[in-house]
């Protein structure tokens, strides 16, 4: 296995609060659709910022590709599409505009930029809400639109924090089908958080679990709901509040 | 087009599409101007303020509050990138951390001298001197220029190491109560407030008063003016360095 994004090591602490990462050693292939799943505050959502950039880890080494994140500024930001879980959009623009001008900055020509922006619109039948500014989209609109802004200069590794949260059942499908063409198509490598289980359940391939900032599983969804439960087959949902609810939990692999 | 060139075409686009920070802050100074002239002004045949006349010392403060009551005051471009979250999509694109707070600030500070040149403009039509001619209104400007990048670029850095938008306004809150121990609304000579008068010696918001006032009418000696120039150099040259420093210490 080729590894696509590792950490080694890593540590972090908020000036005012708690450890949210106490030694994360995680490693995610390359062409996986692998997912983070933890309970709120476990620490998924600070190693992702971490893993894009957005904050500085304490202590610890990480790696996406062959790009040290922190020292290839360009080359990073052009190889990883990124979703967090607060939308992201100037609000005074129109949809249309605002997928183009991100293509623009990432290097795309205007025309480039505006096939790309209606593939798009197309991918996440965005296309009635093209001119509307996004102040006034929807909430599973914007977040739509949060999301396709993340894949408009085709990154090979896509961090999506929660990316679902706020969309309707249909949209959820749609950008599934959108994720998983690129995931299992196109090889993009795809680092997942979710609150949704039965969509980790249904498309990762990989998993790990975070508690209180450390790493407690990783490997492969079917191995985690084996290990919790051997006799008989569950849902990841329930493999998963099993594991959260048992008072002395089984030891689990770390890979 | 490079992305830097695109990051400083949107920043003054938005600007343009959204003047209403801007607009209100020239609407504010040019009330002001008029009330303070309309209601002090009869003072103005008093020998301390020379033969120019109360429009002519008043106005230098119409042209220092205008900045901070508009966009290059508020870092407005900035600040609402900040607000609603793109800040962070922009930041995790290739443009340069740099060009992420130069794009506004010159947005902002071109913004100030549009309407400072507006309000020169009325004050002209209004029988404003200029000492020098053209001269005068080219020194104007520039100290304009460099007072819009004082205050940008402090606003700026401010946001960008707090991570909050509405740390903006600590740089206009912290200037604002300079703008009245100086001498903003009489000379020196006519200012009977001991304290008052040895703050205003202390206050480099009096040096750049007073190097507008000799660039108008006259009032002030060419030492003032050449020591506004130099405070604000200063200002705007630090204020520089703290903003782009401020671009490796940026809080999202």
């Amino acid at each position: 296995m080729t590894v696509e994004i590792l950490f080694k090591s890593i540590t972090k602490k908020y000036r005012k609060g708690p450890e949210a990462l106490r030694g994360i050693d995680l490693e995610v292939g390359k062409g996986e659709l692998f997912t983070l799943l933890g309970p709120n505050g476990a620490g998924k959502s600070t190693l992702v910022k971490i893993a894009t950039t957005i904050i500085r880890k304490d202590s610890g080494q990480f790696s996406i590709g062959e790009h040290n994140p922190h020292r290839d500024f360009s080359p990073i930001r052009r190889y990883i599409g990124v979703a967090l879980q607060d939308n992201e959009l100037d609000p005074a623009e129109t949809a249309e505009n605002l997928l183009t001008f991100q293509g623009r900055l990432f290097g795309l020509t205007r025309n480039q930029a505006q096939q790309r922006t209606e593939e798009l619109l197309d991918a996440f039948e965005l296309q009635t809400e093209r001119a509307k500014k996004c102040e006034t989209l929807s909430g599973g609109n914007k977040r739509r639109l949060h999301c396709a802004l993340a894949l408009v200069h085709r990154p090979r590794v896509l961090f999506l924090d929660e990316p679902t949260v706020g969309m309707d059942p249909e949209a959820r499908a749609r950008f599934w089908q959108v994720i998983t063409h690129l995931n299992k198509k196109e090889g993009v490598t795809v680092f997942l958080t979710t609150q949704y289980l039965e969509e980790a359940d249904k498309h990762a391939t990989q998993m790990a679990l975070i508690k209180d900032g450390t790493i407690h599983y990783g490997g492969t969804v079917e191995s985690f709901k084996k290990l919790v439960n051997a006799e008989k087959q569950t849902s990841l949902e329930e493999s998963y509040l099993a594991w959260m609810d048992l008072k002395s939990k089984p030891e689990l692999p770390v890979n | 087009m490079s992305t830097n060139t695109l990051i400083i075409t949107r920043s003054i686009l938005k600007l343009a599409k959204q003047p209403t920070a801007p607009i209100m802050g020239f609407a504010m100074s040019l009330f002001f101007l008029l009330v303070y002239n309309a209601g002090i002004g009869g003072i103005g045949h008093l020998e301390a303020f020379g033969d120019k006349g109360y429009l002519a010392f008043i106005f230098p403060i119409t042209i220092i509050s205008l900045a901070m009551g508009s966009s290059a005051g508020a870092g407005q471009t900035l600040n609402a990138d900040m607000q609603s979250g793109y800040f962070r999509r922009l930041y995790l694109s290739p443009v340069s951390r740099r060009m992420l707070v130069i794009a506004p600030m010159l947005a902002d500070t071109f913004s100030s001298l549009f309407f400072t040149g507006i309000i020169l403009a009325i004050g002209a039509l209004f029988g404003l001197p200029f000492q020098f001619g053209v001269l005068s209104v080219a020194g104007i400007l520039l100290l304009s220029l460099l007072w819009a990048i004082t205050l940008c670029g402090f606003s700026a850095g401010i946001m960008l190491r707090t991570g909050q938008h509405q740390s903006a306004s600590i740089v206009t809150n912290a200037i604002f109560p300079l703008l009245f121990l100086s001498t903003t609304f009489l000379p020196r000579e006519l200012i009977t407030s001991q304290w008052l008068l040895a703050v205003s010696w202390a206050n480099p918001v009096t040096y750049v008063l007073e190097a507008n006032r000799y660039l108008l009418g006259g009032t002030a000696t060419q030492e003032f003016f050449l020591l506004g120039l130099t405070i604000l150099t200063l200002t705007s040259a630090g204020s520089l360095i703290f903003a782009v420093g401020s671009t490796d210490k940026i809080k999202i």
